[in-house]
């Protein structure tokens, strides 16, 4: 048979599984180190855009309070000359105009005065210089349509006493430009009493603050804006805000924390916070932002958190891709490693595979290392030697073992043709015999010959020991018994003629255990002799039951010069002489026990109604079945030989009746009848003439049917005989196709189940069950079937 | 052999005198065989007057059992002789038909 290996798949290879093995476990080693990088990188980033983002806050508010300072300090210085009244308001106009000419976010200057204060007859005085196109304008202002009292660059220096700053607003018909105004209120001393006279403003163009705020870059879409204290947006590089309440634009895109963080900036706090959204960008956003000094705005910083991260995102996907790149070209390398390292195993179960396929000069591979794999090809290659001439030890022994066992199969049938087989019976009496040899050649005998016409011979024997040798002692043992047995000379006298013989040359010291008797076959007088074989048994009907324990002397081979001596037994009517060999007593079954003499004794005393071939069966069936199955230990046989009632014949001269029958079932009739008819005159009850009845129409029908292939007429023959008061029997003949009846199976009438019954082996069954023996014979052309019924 | 036939309420009665053998088990064989192809699937074989059977009467009822069975029918037998009831015994059909002692009794069972 082919040996078969398992199909080897790649996946199931040492490279795949040792790469997958190192790759899985530095991805989880590698994993918390990557996890907590990132972690803390994201916190230093968060820390160092706060750092970062307070300090450009804090830069740009300087810068403003860098432009606006003059603005502030300018109007202050002046509107405290004013109050010297030796100051006109024409010098102090001017100083007011050269700052603006000057100055690059102060783009105009004011002097309004109160009603009638500058002249009775104007109402209304305020001249304005502001810048235009890098030259110096003049224009008085105040007039029923634009009416400056109520502006709140007049009204709240006036109304608080202290300069302001105003929110954005558009200033039309003043500056016609978005500006705040720094308003200074301006008093003048009379007779000791300080009176308010006017407001001195400074307007800041709004276009400067923007340029400034647009200059401000954060990281990718980071912007800055300056708010009013109120909330306005003064300046941011998104127009759609300016001008904008804060307040709107962040319930607009923020939640809680977005209103936290605008409230506290418009609280005039400074202070870095978390929004969750600002405006129309609804995505997480930080917020740095700090007041402008006494202005009451406030600076701000917006930038989105996600671009806070962006390098770090950048720098992990890129880390990734370096990882995924190191895994693929780590686990290429284990494989090629591991392949490496495994090539030679692969050459060594190539090689064993074929040594596995019965090539034992398959060439194992090399191996130039002293490492664990050339070890193992060491080994294989000492197992591959022994292997060799293991197989070659082997072939010879069963060459020579298959020489020994055709020859004593040779031998066996050379011992079985020896028995005596067909006999021709004398008149009253019954003679069956049987051997089953417990190896292919044993050691028993038994015998059985005529000395002249009235004189039996028979004799049964067990060479000590199994095989050639026994089978040759034993040989001997009968040719010398058929030799030196003559009618007329006492059995004992034979034996000790046959054991001289078997002493004189017995260089093995062999010996047999041997029964032999000669019977008178008129008178039932037999003269035997035990050399120390098991005693026979004598079964007499009616389970009378005995056995014969005469010792006639030691085992034929023992001792030269022993006399034996032997007895006499007479046989009555129907008893039957049941000789045996030790191979009955001995049989072992599965639990080893033996089958034991007392065993034999009950079961001969069952069966002493039956003739000697029922009784031998029987006796040999009831061994199978209490063996079960165990091996045979030792050879089986059995000698029956039965004295008929010599009276009853002979007062009755055997009877018998012929019947020609043709092949066909309307004899069936014809055979009934003819019983009913024997049944009367013969006198068998009338049980027994229905099983008769019964089985001959079974036989009878079977060779209708199947023995005859042509379409011819065939003659049939029955012969009934009855052999005594309670025996019949019957023989039918047929010259049909050859059919031994004895040996169909009927096993399966029983055993499967009710479909699958053949209704075919029914009718033999019903032979064997209801006769009492059964032969088949096949002579010439006629097939004989022999059936015994007793009653 | 002769073959009579009732049909009652119950069941078909099929009553067996003579010899059934390889002779004549043709009739018996045609006899079942009509009434189960014309749905009589419950048959009761009254065996008193039958005093002899071989293989093949037997291989009738059993064919009649084995029919009737897988229609899901009733096939028994009843007032077996004694010397019929052994050869029933022998060939181990005692154990697969269902047999009573007296018609009455069979009856019963439809």
């Amino acid at each position: 048979m082919p040996i078969r290996f398992p199909k080897f798949s790649f996946f199931r290879g040492l490279a795949f599984r040792y790469s997958l093995f190192f790759t899985i476990s530095i991805m989880i080693i590698l994993f918390f180190p990557l996890v907590i990088a990132y972690a803390s990188s994201s916190v230093l980033l968060l820390l160092k855009a706060q750092k970062e983002a307070t300090i450009l806050t804090e830069q740009t508010i300087t810068e403003f309070e860098n432009v606006l300072q003059p603005t502030e300090l300018v109007p202050k210085i002046l509107g405290q000359a004013m109050e010297n009244p030796n100051i006109s308001y024409v010098e102090v106009l001017r100083i007011a105009r050269d700052f603006v000419y000057h100055d690059p976010v102060v783009f105009g200057t004011c002097l309004a005065f109160e009603p009638y204060e500058y002249s009775k007859g104007n109402y209304w005085y305020a001249p304005y210089a502001f810048e235009k196109n890098g030259k110096l304008n003049t224009r008085i202002l105040g007039s029923a349509d634009y009416d400056y009292f109520k502006k709140d660059w007049y009204r709240l220096p006036k109304l608080l006493g202290k300069p302001v700053w105003t929110e954005p607003y558009f200033d039309e018909g003043g500056g016609d430009t978005l500006m705040c105004t720094y308003s200074t209120p301006i008093y003048r001393v009379i007779n000791g009493k300080r009176l308010f006279t006017g407001v001195l403003t400074m307007d800041v163009s709004l276009s400067g603050f923007e340029r400034m705020v647009k200059n401000i870059n954060i990281f990718k879409t980071g912007y800055g804006f300056l708010v009013s204290g109120k909330g306005r947006i003064i300046t941011s590089p998104k127009s759609v805000m300016n001008n904008q309440n804060i307040l709107n634009l962040a319930k607009v895109g923020g939640g809680r924390e977005t209103m936290v963080a605008i409230r506290s900036m418009l609280e005039g706090k400074s202070g870095f916070n978390e929004m969750d959204g600002f405006e129309a960008k609804k995505n997480p956003s930080f917020l740095s932002y700090a007041p402008v000094a006494q202005t009451g705005w406030s600076f701000g910083i917006i930038f989105p958190e996600d671009e806070l991260y962006d390098d770090l995102y950048t720098f992990l996907k890129f880390m990734s891709w370096m990882f995924g790149i190191s895994i693929v070209i780590l686990m290429f390398t284990t494989i090629m490693i591991t392949r490496r390292m495994t090539r030679p195993i692969v050459r060594l179960v190539a090689a064993t595979h074929n040594i596995g396929q019965g090539d034992f000069h398959a060439k194992l591979p090399v191996r130039k290392s002293k490492d664990e794999i050339a070890q193992l090809t060491n080994a294989f290659s000492v197992m591959q030697d022994h292997l060799r001439s293991y197989v070659l030890n082997l072939q010879e022994t069963t060459i020579a073992k298959e020489k020994i066992e055709s020859e004593l199969s040779v031998a066996h049938s050379i011992q079985m043709g020896m028995l005596p087989r067909g006999f021709n019976t004398p008149a009253n009496w019954e003679l069956y015999a049987t051997l089953d040899p417990a190896k292919a050649v044993g050691g028993d005998l038994y015998d059985f010959f005529y000395l002249g016409p009235d004189h039996l011979c028979i004799a049964i024997g067990d060479v000590a020991g199994k095989g050639v040798p026994a089978s040759l002692f034993m040989m001997v043992t009968r040719t010398l018994l058929r030799a030196k047995a003559i009618a007329g000379i006492p059995i004992s006298e034979v034996m000790q003629s046959i054991n001289h013989e078997l002493c004189q040359d017995n260089p093995n010291e062999m010996f047999v255990t041997f029964f032999a008797a000669i019977v008178d076959l008129k008178t039932g007088e037999m003269d035997f002799c035990n050399a120390g074989h098991n005693y026979p048994y004598i079964v007499g009907p009616g389970e009378d039951i005995r056995q014969l324990k005469a010792r006639g002397g030691l085992p034929l081979g023992v001792n030269e010069t022993m006399n034996y001596t032997s007895e006499k037994f007479c046989f009555k009517p129907r008893e039957i002489l049941v000789l045996t060999t030790d191979g009955i007593t001995d049989a072992l079954n599965t639990s080893n026990d033996f089958f034991g003499e007392p065993k034999l004794a009950s079961t001969l005393a069952a069966m002493a109604n039956k003739n000697t071939k029922g009784l031998t069966d029987s006796l040999i069936i009831e061994l199978k079945r209490f063996s079960l199955g165990a091996e045979q230990a030792d050879d089986i046989t059995i000698l029956a030989l039965q004295y008929k009632n010599s009276s009853e014949t002979n007062a009755q001269p055997m009877q018998t009746f012929q019947l020609k029958l043709k092949n066909h079932l309307s004899e069936l009739d014809n055979i009934a009848v003819n019983l009913e008819n024997l049944s009367e005159k013969w006198n068998f009850p009338a049980k027994i003439v229905m099983e008769i009845n019964l089985v001959l129409e079974e036989l009878f029908t079977n060779v209708v049917f199947y023995a005859f292939d042509d379409k011819e007429e065939h003659e049939i023959d029955l012969s009934f005989m009855l052999v005594d008061a309670h025996q019949l029997q019957m023989r039918l003949e047929d010259d049909g196709k050859p059919f031994n009846l004895l040996e169909k199976k009927v096993k399966d009438v029983f055993d499967k189940p009710l479909e699958e019954r053949q209704i075919g082996g029914l009718g033999i069954h019903f032979v064997r069950e209801m006769m009492n023996s059964v032969d088949y014979q096949r002579s010439g052309n006629k097939n004989i079937v022999i059936l015994t019924k007793n009653f | 052999m002769e073959i009579s036939e009732l049909k009652t309420n119950q069941c078909v009665i099929i009553g067996i005198t003579g010899r059934l053998d390889t002779t004549n088990y043709s009739i018996l064989e045609k006899k079942l065989m009509d009434l189960i192809e014309a749905h009589n699937d419950k048959i009761l074989v009254d065996c008193a007057k039958m005093d002899y059977v071989s293989s093949s009467g037997l291989r009738i009822l059993l064919m009649a059992l084995k029919k009737i069975t897988m229609a899901k029918g009733k096939f028994v037998l009843c007032s077996l002789q004694e010397n019929i009831r052994e050869i029933f015994e022998i060939s181990g059909f005692t154990n697969i038909f269902e047999i009573y002692a007296t018609q009455d009794e069979a009856l019963k069972v439809f």
